[in-house]
């Protein structure tokens, strides 16, 4: 991949010459594209210059279905702004270069991202701070004004009363096409979300969708990265904090969210940074609603092995362990669990 | 006599990550690695039981279905119940023809449990706790151990 990306940097930076790539290797994770570190060095201007990016490619199946774009769109909307991103340099859409679409960005150096991680004995004396944070980053997002950003061009805004309805039935989309079993829990969960539907949120936000511990770069001196906006859209911003509560991400299996918070103390940095109060029976519909698109997820996952689309063995290992944690963790949603 | 198969497979995945992993020289090798490991030792547990799960379910599913008959207004729905409950034998233990079975049964009992929840009275209300039970139980057949080391 070495002679690839040098081709492609040295054609988008002007007056390269000399590209040297090195260091690529491929991390864990990435469940929806395959994430690759690499460095890079040239010569432009008369000077030395390097630089240390991340690439984000399109993979043959993933746990999503995903447009690079929006993501894209999403990262580029947030530059500059409260809520740290990392910098993005390119957008590929063809396959020409590297085989399939990729983008290509900065990478934040020396962070940890491990939802594990954070729970190791260097991070007790921060680890409060930085949930506190994570919630406070958490508002920013939600305030951010998204009109006239690229979010705009890539995104058709819901109405206010539109957004549950929308992203319920792009879900429940997702498991019809995806389902290989039945899913009697996820299909009672599903109609009594349409019989119970929150009222509608105050404004239309950006919702990141997929805001939890795992998915930001971070030290012990702060957060310095919010990554993986491939669900981003318009909507609710109760979505992101149930998802950020949903069962699965409790790491630490204690019931504190992502393993580093309670609820309830998530819930009164969300009020005070923000300035709102959370609903709790609209925080409640977005928690089974939550349920019900982690269930999608797993099975488009489930799918995508089954049908040969992926050989990645994080997709039957989520249909095999998460399907029927995601079950229960459903009918607890409903007050139906043990 | 030989090994039983889960016996074989909980090996292959401790073989794994005590003999192979710490050769291992990348993340994401290490990554493929504990999944295999932990896949194994799921599939090892689905291995020996999944034919008695699904047995088992299929008669609890059966049983409510057949319960459920009076209950149920709409004629098609009688008559898919009648069709799936007309023989309660399984007669391909198979493990893929007993899941079509199951697949069979589940979908049925997702429309019926639809069909009772907006059914009143105290008939359909009880046949719909009855349901959810059933559902809270088949969570529990398909509980996995931690495949993860």
């Amino acid at each position: 991949m070495e002679a690839e990306l040098a081709q492609y940097l040295t054609s988008k930076i002007p007056g390269s010459s000399g590209m040297a790539i090195s260091n690529v290797f491929r991390i864990p994770g990435g469940a929806s594209r395959e994430t690759w570190m690499f460095d890079a060095a040239w010569e432009a201007d008369g000077h030395s210059h390097t630089g240390a990016f991340v690439l984000r490619k399109d993979p043959p199946a993933s746990l999503l279905t995903t447009e690079r774009e929006l993501e894209y769109s999403f990262y580029r909307a947030f530059e500059d702004s409260p809520v740290p991103v990392p910098r993005m340099r390119w957008l590929e859409n063809g396959s020409t270069a590297l085989g399939a679409p990729f983008f290509i960005m900065d990478r934040i150096l020396g962070c940890d991202s491990n939802a594990n991680r954070i729970q190791e004995a260097e991070y007790t004396p921060v680890r409060d701070a930085l949930a506190r944070r994570m919630y406070e980053i958490l508002t920013e997002i939600h305030a951010f004004d998204w009109r006239g950003t690229e979010i705009e061009r890539v995104i058709d805004p819901p109405a206010p009363g539109e957004c549950w309805k929308r992203e319920l039935d792009h879900w429940e989309r997702v498991i019809n096409e995806n389902e290989l079993s039945p899913q009697p829990i996820a299909r009672a969960a599903i109609r009594w979300l349409r019989a119970n539907p929150p009222p509608p949120p105050q404004r239309v936000t950006v919702v990141h969708a997929d805001y939890r511990v795992g998915n930001f770069l971070y030290t012990p001196d702060g957060i310095h990265g919010i990554v993986d906006w491939e669900m981003a859209h318009l909507g609710d911003p109760l979505e992101d904090l149930a998802w950020s509560f949903m069962e699965a991400w409790e790491w630490t299996r204690d019931g504190r969210k992502g393993g580093i918070i309670w609820a309830e103390d998530a819930i009164r940095v969300y009020e005070e940074a923000s300035g709102t109060k959370v609903d709790r029976e609209a925080l409640h519909w977005w928690d089974v609603f939550g349920s019900v698109k982690g269930q999608a997820i797993w099975l488009t996952g489930a799918r995508s092995f089954q049908d040969g689309k992926t050989a990645e063995l994080m997709m039957p290992f989520t249909s095999y362990w998460l399907i029927n944690f995601q079950d229960e963790i459903m009918l607890r949603a409903m007050g139906r669990g043990a | 006599m030989r090994p039983d198969t889960p016996k074989v497979l909980f090996g292959i995945a401790g073989q794994l990550l005590v003999q192979i992993m710490p050769e291992v020289r990348t993340p994401i090798a290490g990554q493929t690695l504990t999944l295999s490991a932990a896949l194994l030792s799921m599939v090892a547990q689905e291995f020996d039981r999944a034919a008695s799960r699904l047995v088992e379910e299929n008669r609890a599913v059966r049983t409510l279905l057949a319960d459920a008959r009076g209950v149920v207004g709409e004629p098609s729905l009688r008559s898919r119940i009648d069709a799936e409950t007309a023989d309660l034998q399984e007669h391909d233990f198979r493990v893929s023809a007993l899941q079509a079975v199951n697949d069979r049964l589940r979908t049925l009992l997702t429309d019926v449990h639809a069909e009772i929840e907006a059914t009143p009275g105290d008939v359909a209300a009880n046949l719909n706790e009855r349901i959810w039970d059933e559902l809270k139980e088949s969570t529990r057949r398909r509980h996995l151990a931690s495949g993860l080391a």
